[in-house]
């Protein structure tokens, strides 16, 4: 790649930046593993179980509602303690139906109300139930059956107020949905950490739980720009609460199959994270909020930046290429054989940075697997992931921050 | 698997020093290395440069000593026409690598013009001795910047030199401050206007593609046919 001039200095600014982000974070992963055999701030489990209410809400989720909430009913955990509650946000489709087929159940219970998006569906259910914590499992997603008992025995800890779990890739087939297994490997790792650091900025959909009185002190759910997961966890993180993570609390969530799918899931994400971050930029560097407010947040958005930044640079260092490899054509009437000299190896200092970026992100990727799921190799989507993910990212990074900047709001579909 | 996780909301300081502390290294071993490897390329250029001039050394004394003996040996022994476009193009890969020693590289472009020179004149006092008719292109470029048909012409040049083995193509960057070569410049009146290119001691100014080349140069068709004839005479 070019790197002379300005371009290349903020390349290279840039390239520093993630570097330091990738090493921070294993540094304070290695810095955990040291303290492995101390109290970790989760509870042991011996206090009394709580009522735990799952809230999943719905709309137009026919196909996967039945397996969402029979994952549910499946989990190892006190019958007479736990209730799912399915939330019906105004479906067309079949999604009621396929719910009233538990009716009648103890552990079940059904509402349907008139669409007003999933803040309101899981505020619906707050308001509904008497359960001591409340999670939220997304219709597209099903629950491991321990996964419960691996995050209620963190509550014992006071001070915690909401507990992720470890997210992975349900089913993948599509070459896609492999590319994104690695991602969430590495999603794994980065909750894990985010967690360890205080700075958990998301409790993701796929059965994040709450103090039930926690969420009721702070208001409820928000539309939080489509994003109210992200907004709840900002919330809890201004009001001093802790964001734990259990990441052996194993969650499977459909991933999108195709591109335009992704690209859609991905502009909502960004969008809300854009704007999220503006509603709470009183946390941007501020030390009052730790490691978040002084390192996370920041480098999240340097992040965003960086992304369209490389992926604008690479695209037009390409493009030039190929117009002096046309007009070399014009001009010679031949391709160019490509040279085997290995004097001709790139060795720039570029290069070798960008290889050990992309070491580090393997080596994260591995220890998200390793976190989540015990297993040391990475997925086999992994090197497409390395390979083609920072090309696709720019797009809906691009498009998210236009969104973010005219304000146009983004659909949930 | 691991445990469940919680931290306190607090600022590790120490954890950013000593990933800045990391970091740093890591970009300072970064730098190290491709300063290393581009240290080895330009003692490579060094050393051919060095072949070169003793290969150009032993043609002149061989041919002082043997005169018209070696007159065979000297058409048959083209020093830098293998060497000479590699070492070109070596040059000008350097020129786009950023750690690469900017005075270091303006050196060996001086040494390598400088050795241009002297095979040129070489080549010439050869060619008189012998009566032979090598085919010289004299090429004048400029990389500040203020040549835009300049990458073009070398492309030009480069696919021409592969067409044509023999023909001999001599390229000086017309901003080189070395005094032979402003000497070169001044004998053939080349006016800054580039790309240039001095063929049969006529001057061109601007892209001259190949075909433009092969019309005021027809001798390169006899030196196609010499290749051709070689080949089916060594069969």
């Amino acid at each position: 790649m070019p790197e002379i001039g300005i371009s290349g200095d903020i390349i290279y600014t840039l390239l520093f930046i993630s570097l330091y982000f990738e090493v921070f974070l294993l540094i304070s992963f290695l810095e955990r593993r040291a303290e492995r055999f101390r109290p970790q701030g989760g509870g042991n489990g011996a206090g009394a179980l709580p009522r735990v209410a799952i809230v999943i809400p719905c709309f137009n989720e026919e196909r996967t509602l039945a397996s969402t909430i029979e994952s549910v009913l499946a989990l190892r955990y006190p019958r007479e303690l736990l209730e799912a509650i399915v939330v019906d946000d105004g479906s067309t489709d079949g999604t009621l139906k396929v719910a009233k087929q538990y009716e009648g159940r103890e552990d079940v219970r059904i509402f349907h109300k008139e669409n007003g998006g999933k803040h309101t569906a899981l505020n619906l259910a707050l308001a509904e139930t008497t359960a001591d914590l409340i999670g939220c499992l997304d219709a597209d997603s099903t629950v491991g059956p321990d996964a419960l008992m691996r995050i209620v025995p963190v509550f014992d800890n006071k001070d915690v107020s909401a507990v992720t779990p470890g997210i992975h890739v349900k089913n993948p087939k599509t070459m896609l949905q492999h590319v994104q297994d690695a991602e969430y490997n590495l999603s794994v790792f980065n909750r894990f950490m985010l967690a360890a650091l205080g700075s958990a900025f998301i409790t993701p959909g796929p059965f994040s739980i709450f103090r039930t009185q926690t969420v009721r002190d702070l208001g409820g759910w928000r539309h939080g720009h489509s994003t109210e997961d992200m907004e709840m966890a900002l919330r809890m993180q201004a009001g001093g609460h802790l964001i734990a993570n259990a990441p052996s609390a194993t969650v499977h969530t459909s991933t999108p199959r195709t591109l335009p799918e992704l690209f859609r899931q991905r502009v909502r994400w960004t969008y809300g994270f854009l704007r999220n971050a503006l509603d709470y930029r009183f946390m941007l560097g501020n030390r009052a909020y730790g490691n978040l407010g002084l390192m996370i947040l920041p480098l999240a958005l340097v992040s965003v930046g960086a992304g369209i930044y490389f992926f604008i640079h690479v695209l037009w260092y390409w493009l030039e290429r190929l117009y002096d490899l046309i007009l070399r054509i014009q001009i010679t009437g031949a391709f160019p054989h490509p040279s085997l000299d290995l004097f001709y190896i790139n060795t720039s200092a570029l290069w070798f940075l960008v290889y050990i970026a992309i070491a580090l992100i393997l080596v994260l990727i591995c220890t998200g697997s390793w976190i989540g799921t015990g297993k040391r190799m990475p997925p086999v989507g992994t090197p497409l992931f390395i390979l083609f993910y920072s090309f696709l990212t720019p797009l809906w990074l691009g498009t998210a921050v236009f969104r973010a900047l005219f304000k146009t709001g983004v659909e949930w579909r | 698997m691991e445990n469940p996780i919680v931290g306190a909301r607090r600022a590790d300081w120490r954890s950013y020093a000593v990933a800045l502390v990391i970091t740093t290294a890591i970009f300072a071993t970064a730098l190290y290395a491709s300063n290393y490897f581009n240290e080895r390329r330009i003692a490579e250029i060094r050393t051919t440069q060095d072949n070169i001039s003793i290969d150009i050394l032993s043609l002149e004394t061989q041919f002082d000593l043997l005169a018209e003996h070696s007159c065979r040996d000297i058409s048959e022994n083209s020093v830098l026409s293998k060497e000479i476009r590699p070492l070109a193009e070596r040059l000008s890969y350097l020129e786009t690598q950023r750690s690469v020693d900017e005075s270091e590289l303006l050196r060996l472009k001086r040494y390598y013009s400088l050795l241009q020179i002297k095979d040129l004149l070489l080549m010439k006092k050869v060619a008189t001795k012998c009566s032979l008719k090598p085919v010289f292109i004299l090429y004048f470029y400029s990389n500040e910047g203020d040549c835009k048909d300049c990458e073009n012409q070398g492309y030009a040049l480069t696919a021409l030199s592969e067409k044509y083995p023999q023909l001999r193509i001599y390229s000086f960057d017309y901003n080189l401050d070395i005094s032979a070569l402003q000497t070169l410049l001044s004998i053939n009146d080349v006016e800054n206007k580039l790309p240039a290119l001095s063929i049969n001691d006529k001057m061109y100014y601007g892209f001259r593609n190949i075909q433009d080349i092969e019309k005021v140069l027809p001798q390169l068709a006899t030196l196609d046919k010499a290749a051709s004839s070689t080949r089916k005479s060594a069969r």
